[in-house]
């Protein structure tokens, strides 16, 4: 440890003259950025869903709508909505607790823990979604 | 006292903030869960449609829960289409009511939480005072046609 905080000032004014590593990206760095960039992408979709969402009071172009959304590209985007919306929201209840509970566990290990459950939550949520795109493109007939 | 009062509503945003996404992780399991996942009631079936199908005004297909709840609903002959589906809760005589308020509730919810988080990340990098009031002002007006918009929707559908 002692060998760590004496390296690291000399690493890092080095790599401050280079301006593409102005940031050193740890644990706590990915899952803020991550957090950020997933939740941008989820007020995109918040606002083309609420959007498209007018044509409830249209039977048939709500078919029309809904026919069009299991197009296989939508489909892909219904996975990466999930992805993105576990990642999300069990980051934000790992900041909520944090901040509420007054909690200070060890960050990094929670950070994986709920790590590990969202992987098990976007492969079993996800997986009628991809087996219908494998069959889609590998095993249509 | 301007910056005192200003500092007590940004915490109490934070903390709305924090409410919003708790709320949101068991609305949105709900959501999911009733348009995805659930037998009967999925709008959105596991079916992959080619750009011919869709062309062709081929529907996605629904399983038999879905097609035996449409037809008690709505007639023997009724025919079993995404927007019968969702009919199955947005006109149902008794609980249309509590899922309107359901997706009114959450339609709020999201947009607040949506468009409050937007807003701090453009508020970190937007720098000029002008502009940022520009853009608070442009993504609240947004969030608020959302909220009209959608709101209208969910009541007048099957009513």
């Amino acid at each position: 440890m002692a060998v760590d905080t004496i390296d690291q000032p000399a690493k890092s004014a080095a790599s401050q003259d280079s301006r593409f590593q102005r940031y050193r990206v740890r644990t706590g760095m990915f899952a803020w950025m991550a957090h950020r960039l997933s939740g941008l992408a989820l007020v995109a979709y918040l606002v083309v869903h609420v959007w498209g969402l007018r044509a409830l009071t249209d039977r048939a172009s709500f078919n029309e709508l809904i026919a069009g959304y299991h197009a296989p590209i939508f489909k892909i985007g219904e996975f990466l909505l999930l992805a993105a919306v576990v990642y999300h929201a069990l980051n934000g209840f790992r900041i909520v607790l944090i901040d509420f509970l007054g909690w200070s566990p060890n960050q990094k290990r929670l950070f994986w823990a709920l790590g590990g459950v969202a992987a098990v939550l976007i492969v079993v949520g996800g997986y009628p979604t991809i087996s219908s795109l494998i069959d889609y493109f590998f095993l249509a007939a | 006292m301007a910056s005192r009062a200003a500092s007590t509503s940004n915490a109490q945003s934070w903390f709305l903030h924090r409410i919003t996404g708790t709320f949101l992780i068991f609305m949105l399991i709900t959501h999911f869960w009733v348009q995805h996942y659930d037998q009967q009631t999925a709008t959105i079936s596991h079916d992959v449609l080619s750009t011919e199908q869709i062309e062709n005004d081929v529907l996605p297909g629904y399983t038999p829960e879905a097609e035996a709840a449409v037809e008690a609903r709505f007639g023997e002959t009724a025919e079993v289409t995404p927007h019968d589906v969702v009919m199955l809760r947005l006109a149902d005589p008794v609980y249309a009511v509590l899922w309107k308020a359901f997706n009114i509730l959450f339609l709020i919810v999201a947009l607040h939480h949506g468009f409050y988080g937007l807003n701090n990340v453009m508020s970190d990098y937007i720098r000029n005072p002008m502009a940022r009031k520009t853009a608070k002002v442009l993504s609240w007006s947004l969030a608020l046609v959302l909220f009209v918009v959608g709101t209208y929707s969910v009541l007048v559908a099957g009513w």
